[in-house]
């Protein structure tokens, strides 16, 4: 049973962390063309541009809600391991995993608060970024913020999602200690 | 009550609890218990507006071009520059060594990505010439912290963020002290290579060899110029200098020196948003607990306690000093500046001690601290580049780090070594 559901959520992060990453990879890519067009417009043609600020920390936000549950998930949180490293196995497991059920309270609780967030931000409009639907036949309007506001709980969404895929291989490695589990491995190809 | 947050903070980092979670749970808990909870909403909202920022911006960018060099062959050309200048004096791979990072740093923010580049090249060429693999490991790792020193810097730009100062004076403040590491640690070498008999690295070259290993650097040494020239000159602010220092790599990399790949450009980006997405959420955690501190008047109940201490201010940053030094052991510089930032920063601006001068200090320290042990992020990183153990370079790097507190103290008692330069170019008042 606890097989199985981790199997499950093992394959969900894996494809979907994969899909978040390739996104943050462009919006980090777009976030250097946007600044330069910036430059260009303000110092050459001596015409600053309203957009690129507010565009760049769309992109900004979105990297990082994107691509920080990978982080997570392949233990980039910084933390000082001295303590838990000197316990017993056992024990470090233990407080591990009360650890991690700590966590996926304060992600739900902000998880929560982020939806909330969301809605207020369909009431506000964004200063300088416009939707160009004129372009389709349609008529300019300025992008709501909740688009912006969005990319903060969709990364913890998957925060969410890691931290129980985490507290599973915990329990499956204390319950049954020598139960294979897979781990998909981007992560040494991107080392590589 | 509320000043309790503190304590239970430092609990939860001792029990390994990752340093974000920290930042949020510690706070969080005693809202709940003060039956403040509404105020959870406004910590949420902090982290989002703390990541919603321009300035800070600049930090996947200059992730991003460190990345980028750091695949592009550029190390490889410093290095040979550095040879060029200096590998016939005795104890030769060491300045080439210190002479490197010293130029790498004008390019990256990082002493990890120094401590690799740098490391992987030329521990190997050490061991070769005769030095011991542990001398090499701990010479590269403590010319490392010169990264974030010399500007551009990380740490520097969440400092100036967290803090509200200004990112271009602390790059400029940040110059002389950098420049003062490499060159007490060059002393140090000289003063070692005499007792232990350190072999030069190369006959004297010609200068028409020193000619042709300048032109293959001029592109990659040309990166400093830009961002501090830009910023100087008005033309960009940090955040675009960054990201024209990261087409610039990208460019170059990709079709002036060609060594970079198009099938390895995915890759890099990945990298650089993946390491620069958790300093942002760090960042953005701590705008929330910056809040918090201040709610609590820790700041205020802390600088009631330094003042009962001592009124000196000379006495209170050596003790300073001292505090920094044992946290830089234990915790990376970033989460620590973020920590400790907005809860001494005031109490020494208050004391009469220029911000900007704290803000060295601080980085200085705690960028140092990056090479102590026992947990110095770069004597690990030294430690898989060389394949030594962490224990033997942690033994060997002991006068090296004597020297880099004796620039520290320099640092804190000379403050015009760090703010000439942003008080003659007008940065800071």
């Amino acid at each position: 049973m606890l097989s199985l559901l981790f199997k499950y959520i093992e394959r969900f992060n894996t494809v979907f962390l994969r899909v978040g990453r390739q996104l943050a990879w462009l919006a980090i890519f777009l976030m250097v063309v946007v600044i330069l067009i910036q430059v260009f417009f303000r110092y050459i043609l001596n015409n600053a541009l309203p957009w690129p600020d507010e565009v760049a920390r769309f992109l900004m936000l979105w990297m990082t809600g994107l691509i920080a549950p990978s982080a997570y998930r392949w233990g980039g949180f910084v933390s000082i391991d001295v303590i838990s490293k000197l316990l017993p196995t056992h024990v470090g497991n233990i407080l591990a995993l009360a650890l991690l059920f700590l966590s996926l309270t304060i992600l739900l609780i902000g998880f929560n608060l982020g939806l909330q967030h969301i809605k207020m931000g369909w009431i506000f409009e964004s200063a300088s970024i416009k939707l160009p639907w004129q372009l389709i036949g349609g008529k300019q309007e300025a992008m709501k913020l909740a688009w912006m506001y969005m990319s903060i709980p969709v990364g913890v969404f998957f925060l969410i999602s890691v931290t129980i895929e985490l507290i599973l291989r915990n329990l499956i490695s204390l319950l049954k200690p020598d139960l294979s589990m897979i781990m998909d491995t981007d992560k040494e190809k991107l080392e590589s | 009550m509320l000043i309790w947050f503190l304590p239970l903070f430092l609990l939860f980092l001792l029990i390994g609890f990752p340093v974000f979670f920290s930042l949020l749970a510690a706070p969080g808990i005693l809202l709940w218990l003060n039956d403040q909870s509404r105020d959870a909403a406004m910590l949420y909202r902090n982290i989002y507006n703390g990541i919603d920022s321009f300035p800070l911006m600049a930090i996947p960018f200059f992730m991003l071009a460190g990345e980028l060099m750091n695949r592009g062959g550029i190390t490889l050309r410093l290095v040979e520059f550095s040879q060029a200048l200096m590998g016939h004096f005795r104890g030769g791979l060491a300045h080439v060594n210190i002479l490197s990072s010293i130029l790498f740093a004008g390019l990256s923010g990082s002493a990890v990505a120094d401590t690799s580049a740098i490391g992987s090249m030329l521990i190997p060429a050490m061991e070769k010439q005769g030095y011991s693999k542990r001398f090499a490991a701990a010479i590269t790792a403590a010319s490392s912290v010169i990264g974030p020193i010399i500007p551009p810097s990380g740490i520097m730009i969440i400092y100036a963020y967290v803090m509200g100062e200004s990112v271009a004076a602390l790059f400029l403040a940040g110059i002389v002290p950098g420049l003062l590491v490499g060159i007490s640690l060059m002393v140090m070498v000289r003063l070692m290579a005499d007792r232990y008999n350190f072999p030069p690295a190369t006959t004297k070259s010609t200068w028409t060899y020193r000619g042709k290993a300048s032109l293959k650097a001029f592109f990659p040494l040309m990166t400093p110029v830009i961002i501090l020239g830009g910023i100087l000159g008005g033309v960009f602010t940090p955040t675009e200098a960054s990201a024209v220092a990261a087409a610039y790599a990208f460019f170059i990399g990709l079709f002036v020196l060609k060594s970079l790949e198009w099938r390895d450009v995915p890759k890099v980006f990945t990298k650089a948003a993946m390491v620069s997405s958790v300093v942002l959420l760090l960042v953005g955690a701590a705008m929330a607990f910056k809040t918090v501190v201040s709610l609590s008047h820790a700041p205020e109940h802390l600088a009631a306690f330094v003042l009962s201490l001592s009124d000196n201010p000379y006495i209170l940053l050596f003790l300073i000093n001292i505090l920094l030094f044992v946290v830089g052991m234990f915790l990376d510089a970033g989460p620590a500046i973020i920590i400790l930032g907005p809860i001494l920063g005031p109490v020494f601006v208050d004391l009469g001690v220029h911000p900007v001068h704290f803000a060295i200090i601080m980085s200085v320290n705690l960028t140092v601290g990056l090479a102590t042990p026992p947990m110095g992020l770069v004597l690990f990183v030294a430690s898989s580049v060389s394949g030594e153990r962490v224990e033997s370079i942690a033994k060997a790097i002991l006068p090296f780090l004597l020297v880099e507190v004796i620039v520290i103290f320099l640092i804190t008692y000379f403050p015009a070594l760090s703010m000439t330069i942003p008080l003659l170019t007008g940065f800071t008042k």
